[in-house]
């Protein structure tokens, strides 16, 4: 808190007499702006503390991701190898986007978007998949579309998109400290442990899920196909779950 | 306000320039100044004087006028009756119709007087008499007191007792007031609007009050000298004191009257001894210095420092901007710069990767050596599964047809 002291700087003329009140605030200044200095010193080397630890997570982190690639990749030739079949793992992590509008819209799905907080078009929201959540979704089909974002859509969306909830305000993730302030309790201290709690789906995913403002989209370059019909209908459509071709239109939206 | 009094000098009348006393301020030129108060009570007591004005009752009704009703192509509103005359026939009694009655006329009954609480008028009074004591409050109520030597002035009790008014003309101009009595006389012009034609020509400033204790012939002396006006200190009347609801108006008391204002209005503690029941106004603080209260030890002691504001700037992307990147993921650049070196021909990453990539395509060729050559291949066997059962179909279609040929020999 002291590295946050406002200290303003009063000017005396050479030789002039100083009135009273100024001197008394002077001299509260100078105290206020040695504690000041202090903070700042504490706080600059807890920062490069802070950083070399960050940074160490951050490469065990790609480790992590390269490792659990190549893990399956593995089973994969193994599998054929044997002449068996292997079953990919359920995704664990889903991308949602509201793709109607707020006009005309039932009650219930309208409540079950307000719960998943897509309270806007074209706002998303990164979601744990377990049964509660896909029956919510069944609820919403029609007005959302889904599916499991890739590690450069997660990374991409909450670099240029991640705002955090910091004090009920949409303030943007422009630095470390503001993450670790809020999250710093669930051990997570800067960007790329958000990204690694939402897209492994950690144990603190809801925390950081929800720290995360909903994520405030444009509307896809080159658009949509239709969003009165479903994606996986054979005329074509938008709404409903299209598993790992959110990306593609993520890529477009963000 | 609560500050030991000043005192204040006594002038001798007839000779202005020498000082035949001095006196401590009453309370009452203490009090606090509250023009929102004067204002107020000038308002609701300056609404006493007036005069009811009103249309007659019967302005506008005095015809007998009847409706036509419809069916006979005129509108609805009442026409006077008869013949014979342009009256006739001719619209009443609306606030359309010319020689109709007003839109709400206005009545005698209208409620024209205020009443004020005797307190809120007492308040009042004090604070005017209070404003008329500072310099800048008079100048800022338009009069000239550069000539005059000090504020509140007090004259000598012998003005009291003058008769001719070119004496006490003579008078008020040693004092000071000179200039003051010039601006009345230069100030007299015909007034604006109907007034004029009411008896209400000439309008003029107002110059100094003249506050007496005993009328031995100051009254009589001052009333024809233009803007002066003699008030008794027994009935100081806020209209004066405070013309037109603004405060600081030039005042010039006698020795007499002077005195007798602590006698009427006593202190803050004895209440006033001349008005029953009644204290003069204090002030709503007591240490109106809002800047030192703020800034003192004992107020600056129990507050936490003022703190920066947080300021987000304008949020840069991090895919863009390499410097940003830096910040949120400490390493990044580093990392970065090794991953382009591994493309750059000649640098260690670059042999590391190459090395890894033979690797790999070595590896991929064992094992389709191992498990894609020969006949045991998945290709292989499925077109040998296939072949059999060409094979078969082939002997049985030829079968078939050997029978066929039997059959037709």
């Amino acid at each position: 808190m002291a590295e946050r002291y406002a200290i303003s700087k009063v000017n005396v003329p050479e030789g002039a007499a100083v009135p009273e009140l100024v001197k008394m605030k002077m001299e509260k200044e100078e105290k206020l702006a040695e504690e000041k200095k202090q903070a700042l010193a504490a706080k600059q080397k807890a920062r490069e503390e802070e950083r070399a630890k960050l940074k160490e997570r951050t490469v065990a982190y790609e480790k992590e991701y390269a490792d659990t690639a190549a893990e399956l990749v593995k089973l994969r030739r193994e599998a054929k190898l044997n002449g068996n079949f292997f079953v990919e793992p359920e995704a664990k992590l889903i991308f949602v986007v509201r793709i109607a509008g707020i006009m005309k819209m039932s009650p219930k799905p309208r409540k079950v978007l307000q719960l998943l907080r897509l309270k806007q078009l074209h706002n998303g929201v990164f979601l744990k998949v377990n049964k509660p959540i896909l029956n919510m979704l069944k609820l919403v089909q029609p007005y959302v579309t889904y599916g499991y974002p890739s590690l450069k859509t997660v990374r991409e969306l909450i670099y240029k998109r991640g705002f955090g909830k910091v004090s009920k305000q949409r303030i943007p993730l422009s630095s470390n400290d503001i993450i670790s302030d809020a999250l710093g309790k669930h051990g997570i201290h800067g960007m790329e442990d958000i990204i690694h709690e939402i897209y492994t789906v950690g144990p603190n995913f809801k925390q950081v899920s929800n720290f995360l403002w909903p994520f405030k989209l444009s509307s896809p370059k080159g658009g949509f196909v239709n969003k009165r019909h479903g994606y996986c209908e054979a005329r074509g459509g938008d709404w409903g779950n299209r598993e790992e071709l959110i990306n593609e239109l993520l890529g477009r939206m963000n | 306000m609560a500050t030991a009094r000043p005192v204040v000098s006594i002038y001798n009348f007839e000779n202005p320039s020498e000082k035949t006393g001095t006196m401590p301020m009453p309370v009452v030129l203490q009090s606090p100044l509250r023009p929102d108060l004067v204002r107020e009570v000038h308002r609701d007591m300056a609404k006493n004087k007036r005069q009811a004005y009103a249309v007659k009752p019967k302005a506008g009704y005095d015809t007998a006028a009847e409706s036509w009703c419809t069916g006979r192509a005129v509108a609805r509103i009442p026409r006077a009756p008869g013949g014979g005359t342009h009256r006739a026939g001719q619209a009443a009694f609306g606030n359309q119709a010319r020689g109709g009655g007003m839109f709400n006329p206005t009545t005698i009954w209208r409620r024209w007087h205020r009443r004020v609480n005797v307190t809120k008028k007492r308040h009042a009074v004090a604070c005017a008499l209070a404003a008329s004591a500072l310099p800048p409050l008079v100048m800022a109520r338009g009069h000239k007191i550069n000539q005059v030597a000090e504020l509140p002035l007090v004259v000598s009790d012998g003005i009291q007792s003058l008769t001719k008014t070119k004496q006490a003309k003579e008078a008020l101009k040693k004092l000071g007031c000179g200039e003051e009595l010039q601006k009345v006389i230069d100030s007299k012009s015909i007034r604006a609007g109907q007034g004029k034609a009411r008896n209400r020509r000439y309008v003029k400033r107002l110059g100094p009050l003249v506050i007496y204790n005993e009328d031995n012939g100051i009254t009589r002396a001052m009333r024809n000298i233009p803007g002066v006006e003699c008030a008794h200190v027994d009935r100081l009347n806020l209209l004066r004191l405070a013309p037109g609801g603004s405060f600081g108006r030039f005042v010039i008391f006698t020795e007499g009257a002077f005195k007798k204002l602590s006698d009427i209005y006593g202190t803050l503690k004895s209440g006033a001894p001349k008005k029953k029941g009644y204290t003069l106004p204090r002030a709503a603080m007591a240490n109106a210095d809002l800047a030192r209260i703020i800034n003192s030890t004992e107020v600056q002691s129990v507050l936490r420092p003022k703190m920066e504001r947080y300021t987000h700037g304008i949020k840069r992307n991090a895919l863009k901007s390499k410097e940003l990147m830096e910040e949120l993921n400490p390493g990044s650049t580093e990392r970065r710069a090794v991953h382009l070196k591994s493309s750059q021909k000649g640098t260690p990453e670059y042999d590391e990767v190459q090395k890894k990539k033979k690797a790999r395509i070595e590896e991929s060729k064992k094992y389709n050596k191992e498990h894609k050559k020969g006949d045991e291949t998945f290709y292989k066997t499925l077109m040998k599964a296939f072949e059999a059962k060409a094979a078969a179909d082939a002997a049985k279609k030829a079968a078939e047809k050997a029978e066929d040929e039997e059959d037709e020999e």
